[in-house]
């Protein structure tokens, strides 16, 4: 088990995400747009296409305007998330101690900082979770939209966090930074990691699986809509400009002055 | 055919009908196979189809925004749901992820239940765009039932309805089968109203050589609307225009665009730059009509097969341009009754005319009500994409459809004294909102834009 999932499946995780996304992109790629269906009122240039996207991708503005509770919830569980990525980068990467780039900040603050941020963002991100699934089973048009694979994922995803919230929060399974960036450099590096402690750490390997198993099916699943967000914005929202009005040879005054329409007896005074 | 298991069905054209359109229908036992293989080819061409298919994460926030699933509670008619009966085989037969997990992923084979379904969601489906205005993603569903409109073509299952309109299209050029005769004689007709009523002499020139500017009524102003088609022939005659209109294209209207974008609606295209050119005009000028705005304005484009030399505008875009240099002596008091403005989907969302429509608004009566919500974020009158049907099941289902755009309205108040006008300026908004203000007893009259410009110009 630990030679499966610490030293053999890590490589081929990695390549069949990659491949997987460069298909999924490739296909979307291969169809064309076809029509023009941008969506009006139109944007006028390109930093206007750039905000809105930058609005909807990064602030939802979408689910703020039609459906506060959901734009709450999305974007919590998004934030977080985004928010546990990137802690996992900087804090195994730095060891904790990212936050002591700024000045003023100790190495050992830094660390105290990384833990309360990756604990908070961590319930933050189950709590959200949680949220999310209690509307697919609970209001009745979202779950009348709901495969049953929307509802295992978030489930998935519950376990996911679930395993890694307990690792931060009971100091008997807790997982060192310097533990987690050994094993990596040893597996960039294609270093045998079979020895390492880390991998004895049942929960890191239940977690670490789940992971592995999620990086997979990525590219082929819902999971893809990271992506497809842009490729679909990148449809409907850009510039247009409308043809310039102004009709050809046409003298409003001058057609007034000569009278045009006006019946030349003057018969129909009162409708005029 | 009204009802097929349970679901309505519009009344659908007969074999005969369809190769009226050149099409053969193809026979039921052949029709999932064909479906599946129009599918393919369709899905391999439309990036927009591609991602509607490939990037839902099915938020449910399209439900309660579509006035489709308000007016009917049914769970087919949410617009994520309603792409989903496409969906549910285009993953099943073109996924990876369908091909494995099945029905878990909620993939489905092909059967014929399923093309019915097809036939009957897709034509529920106004294609208002709303669900892609409202979806974080900008997911279209319409891009979705514009190509199960099409598939569904291709097998031979079009309504009754847009087929014999296919049809008279071809035969000449507008949806009403109206010929050239039928034209000039209610032109003239209409030029005799317009002296009893208004006073002013209006001629109106069809196929007029050497003209500058080519006027594109919709075929229902001769019959259903005509205040509209005066008040554009007034406007013109107010300002002095060298205009005509080109009696081989007197339809705004492009139905194509709503059940065939192939061979229909690009035939159609072809017809209006051959008038253009015969004419030797300088211009294009559409009249009111929403979907057959968004088909001249933002598909001539990829459907011309020659370069297109006309620039091409609407009328309301010529109107407010004029009312913003102050060339037009507009009279608001001439429209005192109260008026809201109903937005036609088209025009709000697909075609940018928002603003335009409140600067004449503005000009040309004395009483205007915004309803809510408007502009970019109205909704439908539930007649959007052609689905007029008569037959007795489906004109229930169009009551229903138009309940959230009877609620909006009846919150304006302009219906209270019985006088209120209820601005519509697309046809088929007009044609779905005459009946149905009185379904509703709204007490509002269903007027166009261009009527009340006609109505308010001061000649003197």
């Amino acid at each position: 088990m630990k030679l499966l999932i610490g030293q053999i499946l890590p490589y081929i995780t990695v390549t069949l995400f990659t491949l997987g996304i460069l298909y999924r992109l490739g296909r979307w790629a291969g169809a064309r747009i076809v029509h023009n269906i941008t969506l009006s009122p139109w944007l006028k240039s390109n930093t206007e296409v750039a905000i809105r996207i930058g609005a909807e991708a990064f602030l939802f503005r979408n689910l703020f305007r039609f459906d506060l509770a959901l734009w709450a919830g999305a974007l919590l569980m998004h934030f977080a998330l985004l928010n546990i990525l990137g802690g996992h980068v900087v804090g195994f990467g730095f060891l904790g101690e990212q936050f002591a780039f700024i000045p003023g900040i100790s190495p050992e603050l830094s660390k105290e900082m990384s833990d309360l941020l990756g604990t908070v963002f961590g319930i933050l991100l189950f709590v959200a979770l949680l949220y999310l699934l209690y509307r697919r089973v609970a209001l009745t048009p979202v779950k009348q939209v709901s495969n049953p694979s929307d509802i295992l994922w978030l489930v998935y995803l519950l376990v996911l966090v679930g395993v890694g919230n307990i690792m931060r929060l009971f100091h008997a399974v807790h997982v060192e930074y310097e533990m987690v960036r050994d094993y990596i450099l040893a597996l960039i590096l294609f270093q045998p990691v079979m020895h390492m402690e880390l991998l004895d750490n049942v929960f890191f390997l239940t977690h670490y699986l789940l992971v592995q198993v999620l990086l997979i099916l990525f590219p082929f699943s819902k999971l893809m809509h990271l992506f497809g967000m842009f490729a679909e914005r990148w449809i409907v929202n850009r510039v247009y400009k409308d043809p310039a009005p102004g009709l050809p040879n046409v003298d409003v005054a001058a057609a007034r002055r000569a009278g045009i329409g006006l019946p030349s007896g003057g018969a129909a005074e009162e409708g005029v | 055919m009204p009802e097929y298991k349970g679901m309505v069905q519009p009344v659908r054209a007969t074999p005969d009908e369809m190769r009226k359109i050149h099409i053969e229908p193809v026979p039921d036992e052949e029709k999932p196979q064909k479906a599946l293989e129009y599918l393919d080819e369709i899905r391999k061409k439309f990036r927009s189809f591609v991602l509607a298919m490939e990037s839902c994460t099915k938020c449910g926030q399209c439900a309660e925004n579509c006035h489709t699933y308000l007016g009917t509670r049914d769970p087919n008619n949410i617009p994520t749901n309603r792409a989903e009966l496409i969906r549910k085989i285009y993953r099943r037969y073109f996924t990876l992820e369908g091909r494995w997990f099945g029905k878990l992923v909620g993939a489905e084979d092909i059967s014929l239940d399923i093309i019915e379904q097809w036939y009957s969601y897709f034509y529920q489906c106004s294609q208002c765009r709303r669900c892609a205005h409202v979806c974080p993603f900008g997911i279209d569903t319409c891009e979705v039932t514009f190509i199960g409109r099409q598939i569904l073509h291709w097998l031979g299952i079009t309504p009754k309805l847009h087929a014999s309109v296919g049809a008279a299209m071809e035969r000449v050029g507008n949806h009403t089968n109206l010929p050239k005769p039928g034209i000039v004689d209610t032109l003239e007709f209409m030029t005799e109203e317009i002296m009893d009523e208004f006073g002013v002499e209006v001629e109106f020139p069809v196929d007029k050589p050497e003209s500058d500017i080519m006027y594109i009524p919709s075929s229902a102003d001769f019959l259903l609307n005509p205040y509209t088609l005066m008040g554009a022939g007034m406007f013109f005659t107010y300002i002095g225009a060298n205009w005509t209109i080109p009696s081989t294209v007197t339809e705004a209207g492009n139905f194509g665009l709503l059940f065939d974008q192939y061979y229909t609606q690009r035939h159609n295209v072809m017809r209006l730059l051959n008038a253009a050119q015969d004419l030797g005009v300088k211009k294009i000028v559409w009249g009111e009509c929403g979907h057959g705005w968004r088909a001249a304005k933002m598909y001539i484009p990829s459907l011309a097969d020659r370069p297109v030399r006309w620039p091409i505008t609407h009328i309301h875009d010529e109107v407010a341009d004029m009312i913003r240099k102050n060339e037009l002596k507009l009279d608001p008091a001439k429209n005192s009754q109260p008026v809201t403005l109903h937005d036609p989907c088209n025009y709000v969302r697909a075609c940018g005319l928002n603003e335009n429509m409140r600067v004449i608004m503005r000009a040309c009566v004395s009483d205007f009500r915004e309803m809510e919500p408007h502009g970019m974020d109205n909704f439908c009158c539930g007649g959007g994409s052609g689905i007029l049907f008569d037959d007795p099941e489906m004109y229930q289902r169009r009551i229903q459809l138009s309940q959230k755009k009877a609620d909006q309205v009846r919150a304006t108040g302009v219906g209270k004294n019985g006088d209120g006008i209820l601005c519509a300026p697309c046809s088929i908004c007009k044609a779905q909102l005459y009946p149905m203000v009185e379904e509703h007893e709204l007490g509002v009259e269903v007027k166009g834009l261009i009527d009340l410009v006609g109505k308010a110009l001061v000649w003197k």
